[in-house]
């Protein structure tokens, strides 16, 4: 059970990082990219680093994900090609 | 052909990344390189030197203080750079963003949003305030203070937001995690010790024997109040619109 939960934690944090790099709305890629922070700090409290999953949620899932929206809002919301 | 070349330089390092990953020691193992050298004398006597009953704090904010006064100095380094491309906000001309937003706030959520603005803020004082019990502590709870005026601000705007955290609070408190960091240090010389050994409150241990722990929370609150100020001011800083008017209210 907790191998299986690893698991699907390892495929859906290599998805979302693929993801996050391949989407060309770059909104939707720093939703993403918030996915795979919150993913991380999962990963992070099964490893026993609470302290780490708390920081990863706080600043990897919250603070930079605004200030990634905060950027797109101020540019383009497109990648060029 | 770029391609092949790039897919060949990236194959020949994972490969090499998953020999690395193949080759380092299982996690908890109590053999491991990494579990031989300070780690048994941290767990053996993090309690009684650091007095912090969490040992990653006493770690972070004692025996490596050092190295959290420079993370703590880089944080404040990111927001000078900001602050040095950005500028500042000007008072006064700072504009409401989310009012121009081509998608405008709905009801449920600005309502959500200053229903919990109150809690998470609570929830980041308890982590900076039992720090050195629970997981958690200064960077994580300043981190949290941060998220939730953030939030608050992209919902409400910087009009909004900035004046409840005005300028003139803000400012001062942006060093407030350095300073602190370095006077309690000072203390650690001026009661003959190093820079950073919290040596004062040793000599004074026996009257108080908690005064380390009481330093180590001080240093605690002065990370927190100096990180959550400093991503405000970023946020801030990159919100601010430098033609917008003042609004008239």
């Amino acid at each position: 059970m907790a191998t299986a939960l690893n698991v699907v934690m390892i495929v859906l944090l290599i998805l979302s990082a693929i993801l996050a790099v391949r989407a060309k709305d770059l909104l939707a890629a720093v939703i993403i990219f918030s996915v795979y922070s919150l993913i991380m700090a999962l990963v992070w409290q099964r490893l026993q680093a609470p302290d780490l999953a708390l920081t990863e949620a706080a600043v990897g899932a919250g603070v930079t994900t605004v200030l990634f929206l905060v950027a797109i809002f101020k540019t383009h919301r497109e990648e060029e090609r | 052909m770029k391609k092949i070349i790039s897919l060949l330089f990236i194959s020949a390092l994972g490969v090499l990344l998953l020999f690395v990953v193949a080759s380092m020691p299982r996690m908890g193992d109590p053999e491991s390189p990494t579990r031989e050298h300070v780690i048994p004398r941290y767990l053996e006597n993090a309690e009684e030197e650091t007095n912090s009953p969490n040992v990653i704090t006493g770690i972070i904010l004692n025996y490596r203080g050092y190295d959290t006064s420079g993370e703590v100095t880089v944080i404040f380094c990111a927001l000078a750079c900001v602050l040095a491309i950005l500028g500042r906000e000007k008072r006064g001309r700072i504009h409401s963003y989310v009012d121009r937003s081509p998608v405008p706030a709905s009801p449920v959520v600005k309502t959500m949003v200053r229903f919990l603005a109150p809690f998470i803020i609570l929830f980041s004082v308890y982590t900076i305030l039992h720090g050195e019990i629970s997981p958690g502590g200064g960077f994580q709870g300043g981190a949290i203070v941060g998220a939730s005026i953030i939030i608050f601000t992209t919902i409400f705007g910087l009009w909004e937001a900035s004046r409840r955290i005005p300028q003139k609070f803000r400012v001062p408190l942006e060093g407030s995690a350095f300073i602190i960091f370095f006077i309690v240090g000072i203390l650690g010389i001026v009661g003959g010790g190093n820079f950073l050994t919290y040596a004062w409150p040793n000599i004074a241990n026996n009257l108080q024997p908690s005064v380390v722990l009481w330093l180590t929370i001080i240093v605690e609150i002065g990370i927190g109040l100096g990180g959550a100020m400093v991503l405000i001011s970023i946020l801030f800083a990159m919100m601010r619109e430098e033609e917008a008017i003042a609004p008239t209210a």
